[in-house]
């Protein structure tokens, strides 16, 4: 077989921190080839590369025998490289057709023109999609299959998909697995990014695993199995020496009193009768892939949402009901949730490190007096910037000058000086250095110490593993198991959350 | 960039405040009847009563807003304030009905984009469209309403202490009180937060949308106010003003000071430097009688161009761009 695209030795770092690490990747033509690795594995960033949305910081990439470097994803495309991305890149308000040609309008651009040529174009795809429909009115599967087309029409050799089935219904899905056949039989080489084990054990020619950034292996679909495929995914290396060792079970901290309840909540499609407990003075880790409701559900248990259309279910605190319809009334009760977007939803940017701690305190309702003052600011910043090792030249730095870790610890300080009861950390450490990770490990566990109720959200394994109490496993939008840290592996977790 | 716009954001002010002083001396050197004690009165009254007006917008564009209407409230509030005296209404029940209609407009303002997430322009075009239309047509009988004789308004504008009239010291008190307001009160703070990323202010617990509603208010106050000033000082309210440029002088003013439209930014140093720079050149092209139709020119080029220096200096990303624009 002869590869269409060829990449070695590719190194993609953002600020610094490797996302892909030297890897090796051959497509052949006409195959498809499934991309597998937990969250934060490097498959998407592998895969941007290819597509030309973010340029390699090392490494060189073939195509059809030629080295390329693309500028921009649409330089990739005209030389027939697609990439479908999971949100979609249609335009919304517009009909299929239009979207089809988007680009390539004509100065006198005739409507009724490109209806016919599309119709014929997508007969010929054997997509049953209505070129004069508005692409908002369509469903999931119907835009990627504009998306598709959009691609073939550009005469895409290469297609990528990013989880191109996570929106899909079981029906949808077996459509797109048909179609992607018929793609390859018209010679398309497919490179797909799952999290379905199943769909790339029977649809992809080859597979190739990933994980923490690294290549693990690449071999014939028909040489795995499920088991083979997981443990490829979680069993590292101790790559980094922070994680991997399991919880001493004697450090396991017991459960304290029951704080929060949720009753079988739900809400739209992305939480569905989820029920669960949190408990005093221990960590209560949260798994689940990007899109099994984690992060929703507990944005709807603090009130974040400024919209929620919850659909039934309760909450309760100390055994007694609550519904919060903004932050405000849950911060009052203690309950403090700290995002996983901080740049656009958890510091203030224009704003010093003192201003954006100070923030926390003057939020939280106990600052009784109207009055405040530029020397209580300042040394509440001190005190909280030595808590916290704060690594900057002075109070009056800019949040947005400094490094990402240091962010985080202005986000999760302002959410601390609050003095929660329940302290929710989404993400905790994503786009943190690895010095600050530590630190902030450190934190979280002395928290738990102190008697907070603390919940971590991650979809980093390791992460999980090392520091919970207690791991819950999210999927499709509830809660589906529980694991003590003693009995549970990284194997156990990964099956729970993929299936 | 960070770095870039905190020396361009210390610099603008100075800037700002260099060319006024410029103008100023040009002006007194070159034209006849600059620096004489009556224009120099006439300058400062100008200015206060455009300051005064530019602290309540000042407060309303920190919080990431802006108030379009602030016009017509000053205007038509005054103006059917004057027109119920006229009518023999008595003073206290005037006074009151006047008051409550303005917090009325306020609390309309600040609900519609707090609480029915409409973008501040609209909403306050609108009201301040629908206070002009109503007052106009529904309470009032003429374009310009008179103070009634010997009516403490007319005492007002007769005021001078130290020989400078009442408005400078009134515009020295509001830019006093806002700043205290903005700087030591809790809820000035949140005025900032809220401007600078009402998303991270609101998963803080800062009650957001209620103080939208206060700024909205206080905007609405602050502009009768200035609206009973000029009454003062030309003993009538004139509401053709609605339909001026008034309303761009105050933008105007706001944004050359430095205050920067995409929220968070700025205070009532900015604003007092924008009010001097403003009120001289007003002055000036009036004396250089310059014709109203070029002078209009003039100041919407220089808005123009001191709005594309504060996007460019103040960019908001896309992130900002999603969580509502101005």
């Amino acid at each position: 077989m002869d590869p269409i695209i060829q990449m070695r030795q590719i190194t993609k770092a953002y600020r610094g921190v490797p996302a892909v690490k030297s890897i090796d990747f051959d497509l052949f033509r006409g195959e498809i080839h499934a991309l597998l690795g937990e969250n934060g594995a490097g498959k998407s960033t592998l895969t941007k590369v290819m597509a030309g949305v973010v340029e390699a910081t090392s490494g060189e990439m073939r195509y059809r025998g030629q080295p390329v470097k693309f500028a921009s994803p649409n330089e990739a495309l005209q030389d027939g490289i697609a990439m479908v991305f999971q949100e979609t890149s249609l335009v919304p308000s517009m009909t299929v057709a239009q979207n089809l040609y988007l680009g390539e309008e004509k100065f006198l651009n005739r409507l009724r023109g490109i209806y016919i040529s599309a119709q014929q174009f997508l007969q010929s795809l054997n997509f049953p999609v209505d070129p004069t429909a508005v692409v908002e009115t369509l469903g999931a599967a119907k835009r990627q299959m504009v998306e598709i087309a959009r691609a073939v029409h550009h005469n895409a050799e290469v297609i990528i998909f990013d989880e191109p089935t996570a929106t899909l219904t079981p029906e949808e899905k077996r459509h797109f697995f048909a179609l992607m056949q018929r793609l390859k039989a018209r010679g398309v080489s497919i490179v797909f990014i799952s999290h379905a084990l199943e769909e790339a054990l029977a649809h992809a020619d080859r597979i190739t695993i990933m994980r923490d950034g690294e290549h693990v292996i690449t071999d014939n679909a028909a040489n795995f199995d499920r088991e083979m495929i997981v443990r490829a995914m979680v069993g590292r290396a101790l790559s980094d020496e922070l994680y991997g060792k399991s919880r001493d079970a004697a450090k396991i901290r017991g459960a304290g009193n029951k704080v929060l309840s949720v009753e079988d909540i739900s809400m739209g499609a992305v939480v569905r009768n989820n029920s669960f407990s949190i408990f005093e003075g221990q960590i209560t880790g949260v798994f689940g892939l990007i899109g099994s409701g984690r992060t929703e559900t507990f944005k709807v248990v603090s009130g974040i949402y400024k919209r929620n259309f919850l659909r039934g279910g309760e909450i309760s605190l100390d055994g007694e009901p609550v519904r919060y319809y903004v932050p405000r009334e849950a911060v009052k009760d203690g309950i403090v949730y700290v995002t996983e977007d901080r740049k656009s939803e958890g510091f203030f940017e224009t704003m010093s490190i003192a201003e954006n701690l100070f923030s926390g305190l003057l939020a939280s309702g106990r600052e009784k007096n109207a009055y405040v003052s530029m020397r209580e600011m300042h040394d509440l910043a001190a005190e909280w910037r030595s808590t916290l090792n704060i690594k900057a030249i002075n109070d009056n730095a800019r949040v947005v000058e400094l490094s990402g870790g240091n962010q985080q610890k202005v986000v999760i300080g302002k959410g601390l000086i609050q003095k929660p009861r329940i302290i929710i950390f989404d993400e905790p450490t994503r786009g943190v250095d690895v010095g600050a990770i530590a630190e902030i490990h450190q934190l979280i566990n002395r928290l738990a110490d102190q008697g907070l109720a603390v919940v971590v959200i991650s979809s980093y394994l390791p992460e999980i593993m090392n520091l919970s109490d207690r791991i819950l496993v999210c999927r499709q939008g509830r809660i589906v198991e529980e694991f003590s840290p003693t009995d549970a592996t990284e194997e156990k977790i990964m099956y729970a959350a993929v299936h | 960039m960070t770095i870039r716009s905190v020396f361009s954001r210390l610099d603008q002010e100075r800037i700002v405040l260099a060319i006024a002083v410029l103008v100023f001396i040009i002006a007194s050197v070159t034209l006849n009847g600059f620096l004489t004690a009556a224009n120099l009165v006439n300058i400062v009254r100008s200015v206060s009563v455009l300051g005064i007006l530019a602290v309540g917008m000042a407060i309303v564009i920190i919080g990431r807003g802006i108030d379009l209407s602030a016009v017509a409230i000053m205007a038509m509030s005054v103006a059917w304030y004057l027109q119920m005296l006229g009518d023999g209404t008595s003073q206290a029940m005037a006074l009151v009905i006047t008051l409550a209609a303005v917090l009325a407009i306020g609390l309309a303002n600040g609900f519609l984009v707090a609480y029915a997430d409409v973008p501040p322009i609209f909403v306050t075009l609108a009201s301040g469209a629908f206070v002009f239309g109503f007052v106009r047509s529904q309470l009032i009988t003429q374009d310009a309403v008179p103070v009634p004789p010997q009516h403490w308004i007319e005492l007002l504008g007769k005021t001078r202490w130290l020989g400078i009239p009442i408005e400078v010291f009134l515009f020295t008190a509001i830019v006093f009180v806002a700043f205290l307001f903005l700087r030591f009160t809790k809820w000035g703070r949140y005025v900032y937060y809220a401007g600078d990323n009402p998303m991270a202010a609101r998963n803080l617990g800062i009650p957001v949308r209620p103080m939208l509603l206060l700024r909205y208010v206080i905007s609405a106050f602050i502009a009768f106010t200035a609206g009973i000033l000029t009454a003062s000082s030309l003993l009538s309210i004139n509401t053709r003003v609605v339909n001026s440029t008034l309303l761009y002088d105050i933008v105007l003013v706001a944004v050359i000071g430095g205050i920067g439209l995409s929220g968070g930014k700025g205070g009532m140093r900015n604003v007092i430097v924008g009010a001097l720079l403003i009120g001289i050149m007003l002055n000036a092209m009036t004396i250089l009688d310059i014709p109203n139709l070029y002078q209009n020119l003039i100041k919407s080029t220089i808005l123009l161009v001191a709005i594309i220096i504060d996007g460019v200096l103040n960019p908001r990303d896309e992130q900002t761009a999603q969580q509502g624009d101005i």
